[in-house]
């Protein structure tokens, strides 16, 4: 924009003294008439033309319609800067030049968006298991404590049964760098979890739930490849990652975008954690079968854990777990070359588990 | 339309005050202009992106005031100041207020 004083010329009048302002399509013409009057104009660009006389030194706007109508300004700027914005308007390509712009500035912000998806999707997550991994046994137990005493658990354990659980664990004679504690603890709860660093705890209700010893293989076999594979630690370092980076992203995640990327970032590490259950059944799978355990018992184990969950319509994709019926069938698939031995010192175990929590 | 931010004009007197006149424009950046300027403010260096809107908004602000002037019937403005403040939830917009005294020279 550029504004101007000049001299307002017509017909009828003598000249009068006018502002005019010049913006991108038109230019304002204020004046005040005869009477005091304040009048503001408005020409279109496109309708004017404009001249510079050398011999008054003045720059003269002209509208085509009533050519008896001009102003006149002092100086060649006001002639000049209004040619350069009606050349800008008339060029053919004005319009496509937009056009392009608009192009560039798509390409370039899909450009910028692909960047950042693939960081989040790939980059932040490798990154973050990465780090995961470099984690020593030691912290992961140091952590691993901490969460189980915040639990408590201690207060409500199954010491013989406790006990028995552990001697049949290390019975399955798996060889890990982790010191593996199972603990048993009383609860209506039909599960059991694992932490870092070495920790497993079971409900003795899904004890009580279990018919067969192979169903404890299948349940400490899965539970300790979440502990040997680094589950737990590599989840939480993911989790952090993608925080970080939305929070750098976002700034504040409290904001709408913040929440609504937060929620999004929630369905994402299900995935991830269906994924890591997955590969806990198929891991605990191969330990059971290398030991010659009949593999059976995750799909008994399966239905146990089903039959105490509360039937839910659920879709799989907001669940943490696969759903039951899929990691029935994927075990099924892989168990029909299982080689089965009877495990005598196992079964005998378990019988006495099962006496003990029953009491 | 004379402009300018000095309170008078050299060599042409104030013949009518009008009155005192302000505008204002409040503009967003825009959510990738955030992402933009956020990533600036990690990696150090200017920031063309806010430059570019608050350069935006103060044109807005200036033509607003120069048609009010005009429709007043003043031929120039005298005494113009700018006022920059951040507005919104989080600061995450810009306004600019243009103040003035519309003169008659």
């Amino acid at each position: 924009m550029k504004s101007y004083l000049g001299q307002y010329y017509s017909a009828t009048q003598d000249p009068i003294e006018a502002s005019i302002l010049v913006f991108d399509k038109n230019i304002h013409v204020g004046y005040r008439d005869d009477t005091g009057k304040v009048i503001t104009e408005v020409w279109e660009l496109a309708s004017i033309e404009t001249s510079y006389q050398p011999s008054s030194q003045e720059s003269i706007i002209r509208k085509l319609q009533e050519r008896q109508i001009s102003i006149q300004i002092a100086g060649n700027d006001a002639s000049n800067y209004i040619k350069q914005l009606q050349e800008e308007i008339r060029k053919p390509w004005h319009k496509k030049a937009n056009a392009r712009i608009w192009t560039k500035n798509i390409l370039v912000l899909t450009g910028v968006l692909a960047f950042f998806i693939l960081l989040y999707f790939l980059i932040v997550p490798w990154l973050s298991e990465k780090l995961a991994t470099t984690v020593s046994v030691n912290t992961e137990e140091q952590f691993g404590e901490a969460v189980y005493e915040g639990l408590n658990a201690d207060a409500t354990k199954d010491s013989a049964a406790t006990m028995a659980v552990n001697e049949f664990f290390s019975r399955m004679d798996i060889p890990s760098a982790y010191r593996v504690r199972v603990s048993v603890v009383k609860g209506d709860i039909v599960n059991a979890f694992a932490l870092p660093g070495g920790r497993i705890v079971i409900y003795d209700a899904l004890l009580k739930q279990m018919e067969t010893y192979p169903e404890l293989a299948a349940l400490l076999s899965h539970e300790f490849t979440h502990v040997n594979s680094k589950h737990a630690t590599k989840s939480i370092f993911r989790k952090l990652g993608s925080k970080i980076f939305l929070s750098l992203l976002f700034g504040n995640l409290g904001s709408v975008t913040g929440v609504l990327a937060d929620q999004a970032d929630e369905l994402k590490s299900l995935t991830y954690s269906r994924k890591l259950e997955k590969e806990a059944d198929l891991e605990g799978l191969n330990l059971v079968m290398e030991r010659k355990i009949d593999p059976r018992g995750f799909a008994d184990l399966f239905r146990h854990l089903k039959a105490a969950a509360p039937v839910s319509g659920m879709p799989e994709f907001l669940a943490s777990h696969p759903d039951t019926e899929k990691r029935i069938e994927y075990i099924r698939e892989k168990a029909a070359t299982a080689v089965v031995a009877e495990h005598e010192s196992l079964r005998n175990i378990f019988e006495e588990i099962k006496q003990k929590i029953n009491q | 339309m004379i402009i300018t931010t000095t309170s008078t004009v050299d060599g042409k007197p104030v013949q009518e005050y009008l009155g005192v006149i302000n505008a204002q424009s409040i503009i967003g950046a825009n959510i990738f202009k955030d992402i933009l300027g956020g990533l600036r403010d990690v990696f150090g260096g200017r920031s063309k992106t806010y430059e570019g809107v608050l350069e935006q908004a103060k044109e807005d602000a200036l033509r607003e005031l120069s048609q009010k002037a005009q429709a007043m019937g003043a031929n120039g403005i005298l005494g113009v100041d700018l006022d920059f403040e951040t507005v919104g939830g989080s600061g995450s917009m810009l306004m600019v207020i243009a103040t003035g005294t519309a003169v008659r020279l």
